[in-house]
């Protein structure tokens, strides 16, 4: 085990006495507490970290946050591993593992490495011109073999084993930041007594306050840390959301956010969530996500030991590591430079400070001295020595000389650019900033600010005025305009001269602009040639900025070496759009809890249990689980169905239809409301009867159908089919309150209230006179075909008894209240045990209305109409109802629609596949003879064969022709004869007994 | 055979078994508990009649019906607004399909009632950490500065449609679901009330 040699003896925010044990790449090593695996990983000297997404080329850790491009690793084992994991948001815990990616077979040698040596003939556009032809190549050959060569981590491949979670919050002021400005913008909010929700990325509060070495109030920033901290958690209306990332912002004041709950330890504990995906209702917010360092453009300027310069100040100050022996530094502004003084107080040599800018700055020559190191300026890198760490540096100086320098740290800055992305989250445009050298927040959404150095204040003391000032603003829109206390005093540091510069012209060596997708100064140079002037044409081009960091060290450069080719000014290029979310989301956070059996919540039957307990194998219907069949034990399912059906039309069945929806209209006009939603008539229908409805939609075609019963005068009770109870509903409230509000009708779902039972077969009424009270009589003379009435059961339960018939034999449905509904139906089953009676499923249901040539679902498929269905004579001719004029519109009721029909195999052996198309007997298959198709097919135990409904055309004129059932899909070719629909007891005879 | 008595049965029966779950700890983070038995009915208004309605109910159960998504309170009948002309009429004394009757009879021609007393599963969820469950799954802001004692709310959990009210104690929330849905509702409840450590209160039905 190493012993950290990178390890500054003392400082920084971390606990020595803590060693926490991890592996990289199963190289055992340690770290302390309060590190991240990236400052581990500097701690131990390792500075190879992965290998890069198209060249495979050595790579480092250029940042210490969330904008870091290549230090990208595979985290963890099993099914928890998640690719592309930066390191530098990575808190070390103990037993974590990491590996390396993207190199094979390991990292120091890695044989797709040669790619290089062919990246003169792989740029921009390569894959589109190279693998253009021939086309059929792309899908099985091309894409393959690219995607095997780049590439980034693995996925799992396996589910996530770990609970996610979504939870809503509502607050006055979202403070999006916890450095300087966040902690400043929450205090001055949430001292007012408004509700504050302060949202920060990482582990701790303090943002750039930890790295560096300033003074607020005279005292140590992270003192100032501290104490704010612990005034925000002493305020009861201040709730501080650390490891939470601000994701995106959206429409009415809502934000997205994903809180990291557990991933800094090895497994979340037992009930708790790995993350948590907030949405955030905030009336007013306030960004402060501070700034992100651009890197300057060199040839080879990705190899592992350059750094940014900011980030090498946190590395040294917040985490005690020494990212290197001997340091160079490359800059074109002052704050970098003070990188200089910090490594040499932290021990390491700093060996030269390379000041871009043609003019010297007295503050870097200061900070030079300070640091013991050469200070050139008008100087630029033009050759990195080392591939898979930095060795030297040779430099060019203002006269044109060469000049070497040892080191194997180069620390990088280009200055600082706002964090400004959830800015543009509602369209908002960002502003090009002369002064800033770097674009600035423009157009805001609704409610929010920016404070710090997301607005381009970078000097500390304007941080804590700005966010101290939008904190109490926002709080004061928000109706709290009590005391913000005071604001907190910092100096602002100088950023000397601001002359930017972006690349190094004629520096040797690849020089990268989007690390992560290995895009390069040459490739958006050739993009330029070829006519892609405008940013979001670059970007898709030469895929500048579509890598998981969105180019946030990348696009600025491009822009400006865009700019450069094509002699334009950088302030006009323009930008690309950031969009959400800000950093990689893990698909499991977005799922949350709707997984595996939650993907969707299941409605269940009042009886399922029952169901179960049955056997039953059930199928998803909308939302419900119903029955499919209820197989004795070793039966397979077509002869479980067989059985089922042949037990209804012989004995007697009882069917769960609980499921269907159930519609209490009423009111005084109940009557003529329904008479205008239906197509046939139902104001004139008595007291105590019940009839089939037929409803239309605007345009005349069928919307669904069911059966509706007269319970009083007001009183109406509408089912409707279980997929279309929604559906149905919304059209009636629609009507109601949109159409008609004069009537005097009220509409409530009670599909859930009550548990129904259809129960069907000769002995039907055996059974169902067995369960009703003794008082009431359900002989065919008291209570005939199609009558309603409420009865009671098992000594008074309220209930109502409906004799319909779906399956053409003599039957009647029960409804009870749904918490009676297991009893019931165990009730029906005992007292049906002496004739015979066996649960059916909705499989049998279907064979059973095949047989009597019911349409359901298949034909009711939006595309039929009244007449389609064999329903014409059900359309009222006395009364307007919706639907009525465009149901008459001459194509459709042309007799040419195809119609529904009864389908039997001429040779009754043969099987009938649904789907299959119906052509002319000896007409070729071709879509030209296409005539209609089956719409349903079942095997009929009663008739000992299959049989099928179909459509076709002038269908009803046509039984007995024999035409040919085709099925190209499953290759069947069967001559079939066309019936009328109904094949069972045409006459409806069982039906009244 | 027609005198066996039929049994009810809670949608959450052996589902809901009384006992401490989740994260341990010496006072459960929530409490919940199935409120079985309750008599349920949808009251809707009929046309032109909601001031004799309002009448009547004032008359009958001796409250004033509420406007606006409200729950308010009478001695036997409690009424909770959850659109115009339309409350669901919760009652502990007149349970099952009694309320329904009762209503039916006393607002004859008033209002269109419809027994749902079977349609519902009806849960009390408490604690300290009730609000936090909630929010897991809930859109609405429980803040008592948003949400006071005696508010109503129609909304959805975890793709659930539901009825919510608070009654008298600040930290509790009754909870009505559609039936069908209770085993899906209470995975996601158990699942969310984990951390905080749960207490299943009482029977969950037969």
């Amino acid at each position: 085990m190493s012993s950290q040699p990178n390890r500054l003896a003392e400082g920084g925010a971390i606990d020595r006495s803590k060693t926490v044990r991890f592996s990289f790449d199963g190289q055992a090593l340690t770290g302390h507490e309060g590190d991240t695996l990236a400052s581990a990983l500097l701690a131990n000297g390792i500075k190879l970290v992965g290998r890069s997404f198209k060249y495979h080329r050595p790579r480092g850790i250029l940042t210490a946050g969330s904008e870091e491009p290549s230090a990208l690793v595979e985290l963890r084992s099993g099914a928890r591993r998640e690719p592309n994991t930066r390191a530098t948001t990575i808190e070390l815990y103990e037993g974590l593992e990491a590996s390396s990616q993207n190199r094979w077979p390991s990292l120091k040698f890695d044989v797709m490495a040669v790619s290089q040596l062919f990246a003169p003939f792989i740029g921009a556009g390569f894959y589109y011109k190279t693998f253009m032809w021939p086309a059929a190549f792309w899908e099985k050959l091309y894409e393959p073999m690219i995607r095997r060569a780049a590439g980034l981590g693995r996925g799992a491949g396996v589910a996530d084993p770990d609970h996610y979670e979504k939870a809503h919050a509502f607050c006055d002021v979202l403070v999006v930041g916890g450095g300087a400005a966040g902690l400043a913008a929450a205090l001055a909010s949430a001292r007012t007594g408004a509700r504050v929700i302060l949202c920060e990325e990482d582990f701790r509060l303090g943002g750039r306050l930890l790295a560096e070495l300033d003074e607020i109030d005279g005292r140590p920033a992270r003192d100032w840390v501290e104490a704010a901290e612990a005034e925000l958690e002493s305020l009861p209306d201040c709730r501080i959301l650390r490891r939470t990332t601000v994701q995106g912002v959206y429409d009415g004041g809502t934000y997205a956010a994903i809180e990291r709950v557990n991933d800094h330890v090895p497994l979340p504990p037992a009930h708790e969530p790995r993350q948590r995906f907030w949405k955030i209702v905030a009336k007013r917010a306030v960004l402060a996500a501070g700034a992100i360092e651009r890197p300057i453009v060199f040839g080879d300027n990705d190899r592992p030991g350059i750094m940014l310069a900011g980030a090498v100040r946190v590395y040294v100050n917040r985490y005690g590591v020494a990212p290197g022996k001997r340091a160079v530094l490359f800059a074109d502004n002052d704050d970098a430079f003070r990188t200089a003084v910090d490594l040499a107080e932290a021990g390491v040599a700093v060996a030269a400070l390379i000041d871009a800018r043609k003019l010297p700055s007295a503050a870097a020559q200061a900070a030079a001295e300070r640091a013991g190191a050469r200070y050139l300026s008008g100087a630029v890198i033009k050759r990195v020595r080392g591939r898979q760490g930095v060795k030297g540096v040779e430099v060019r100086d203002a006269s044109g000389k060469t000049e070497s320098f040892d080191c194997d740290l180069v620390a990088v800055s280009g200055g600082w650019a706002p964090s400004l992305h959830l800015t543009t989250h509602l369209n908002g445009k960002p502003q090009w900033s002369e002064a800033l050298s770097a674009l600035a927040p423009g157009t805001l959404p609704p409610g929010m600010s920016v404070a710090g150095a997301a607005k381009g204040a970078f000097g500390l003391g304007s941080c804590l005025a700005q966010g101290h000032d939008a904190g109490a603003g926002a709080a004061a829109a928000c109706g709290f305009t009590g005391g913000s206390g005071k604001a907190s005093a910092a100096a602002d540091n100088d950023r000397g001269t601001v002359s930017p510069v972006w690349q190094v012209e004629n520096s040797r060596g690849k020089a990268f602009v989007d690390f992560q997708n290995d895009v390069s100064v040459s490739d958006v140079k050739l993009a330029a040639r070829e006519g892609f002037r405008i940013p979001e044409h670059l970007k898709r081009y030469t895929t500048l900025g579509m890598a998981t960091d969105q180019g946030k060290t990348g696009n600025l450069n491009g822009a400006a070496v865009l700019a450069q080719a094509t002699g334009r000014y950088l302030g006009a290029v323009g930008t690309t759009t950031f969009r959400p979310p800000f950093t990689p989301v893990a698909i499991s956070a977005f799922a949350g809890h709707h997984r595996g059996q939650d993907f969707r919540p299941a409605r269940l039957a009042p009886s399922h249990g029952w169901a179960k307990e049955q056997g039953a194998v059930f199928v998803e219907t909308g939302p419900w689980l119903r029955a499919l069949y209820y197989p004795l034990t070793g039966e397979e399912p077509q002869d479980s169905v067989n059985r089922e059906v042949a037990n209804v039309r012989t004995k007697v069945g009882v069917c769960d239809v609980s499921t269907l929806g159930k519609i209490d209209v009423q009111g005084s006009d109940a009557g003529t409301f329904l008479d205008r939603v239906y197509a046939n008539t139902f104001s004139v229908l008595a007291v105590g009867k019940a009839r089939y409805g037929l409803m239309l939609r605007e345009d005349g075609i069928v919307l669904d159908d069911g059966t509706t019963a007269r319970l009083a005068e007001d009183h109406y009770f509408m089912t409707t089919t279980t997929a279309n109870a929604v559906k149905v509903m919304q059209h009636l409230e629609f009507c109601q309150q949109v159409l008609w509000p004069e009537f005097d009708v009220q509409m409530v779902s009670v599909t859930e209230q009550w548990a129904q039972y259809a129960v069907a077969g000769p002995r039907a009424r055996d059974v169902l006179q067995a369960i009703v009270d003794p008082a009431h009589d359900l002989s065919n003379a008291a209570f005939p075909y199609l009558a309603c009435g409420n009865v009671s059961v098992g000594g008074g339960i309220p209930a109502r008894v409906y004799r319909l018939s779906f399956s053409g034999e003599l039957a009647y449905e029960i409804g009870v209240p749904a918490r009676f509904g297991d009893a019931l139906v165990r009730a029906i089953m005992e007292a049906g045990a002496a004739y015979g009676i066996a649960p059916y499923g909705t499989e049998a249901l279907g064979v059973l209305r095949i047989e009597k040539g019911h349409p359901a679902g298949a034909e009711l498929n939006g595309q039929t109409t009244a007449h389609d269905l064999g329903f014409g004579k059900m359309l009222s001719t006395k009364k307007d109802f919706i639907g009525r004029y465009m149901a008459a519109r001459p194509a459709l009721t042309d007799p040419a629609r195809p119609s529904l029909v009864g389908l039997r195999p001429l040779d009754r052996e043969d099987r009938l596949r649904a789907g299959a198309h119906l052509l002319p007997k000896d007409a070729e298959a071709s879509a030209a003879n296409d005539q209609g198709h089956v719409t349903s097919i079942a095997f009929s135990p009663s008739l000992g064969h299959w049989l099928g409904l179909g459509l076709l055309a002038h269908g009803p004129e046509r039984h007995g022709e024999i035409l040919r059932a085709y099925d190209p899909v499953r290759g069947g070719d069967v001559p079939v004869e066309v019936r009328p629909p109904c094949f069972i007891d045409p006459e409806g005879e069982r039906l009244r007994v | 055979m027609s005198d066996r008595p039929l049994h009810p049965r809670s949608a959450l029966a052996g589902i809901a078994v009384p006992g401490r779950y989740g994260a341990p700890g010496s006072e459960p983070g929530v409490t919940i508990a199935e409120r079985v038995g309750l008599g349920l009915a949808t009251v809707a208004a009929r046309k032109e009649h909601g001031e004799a309605l309002k009448q009547a109910v004032a008359n009958v159960y001796g409250i004033d019906l509420p406007e606006g998504s409200r729950i308010v309170q009478g001695p036997r009948v409690s009424f909770v607004g959850y659109g115009p002309g339309q409350w669901l009429a919760v009652s502990e004394a007149l349970d099952g399909e009694a309320l329904a009757c009762d209503l039916l009879q006393n607002l004859k021609g008033l209002a269109s009632i419809s027994d749902q007393s079977g349609g519902r599963t009806v849960l009390r969820i408490g604690g300290p950490r009730a609000r936090d469950v909630l929010a897991k799954g809930l859109p609405i802001d429980l803040d008592p500065r948003a949400f006071p004692l005696g508010s109503a709310a129609t909304s959805t959990i975890s793709l659930m449609g539901l009825q919510l009210w608070q009654t008298d104690d600040t930290r509790s929330y009754d909870i009505a679901l559609f039936r069908s849905v209770s085993a899906s509702f209470w995975r996601w409840l158990t699942a969310s009330a984990g951390e905080y450590g749960y207490e299943v209160v009482g029977a969950g039905g037969a």
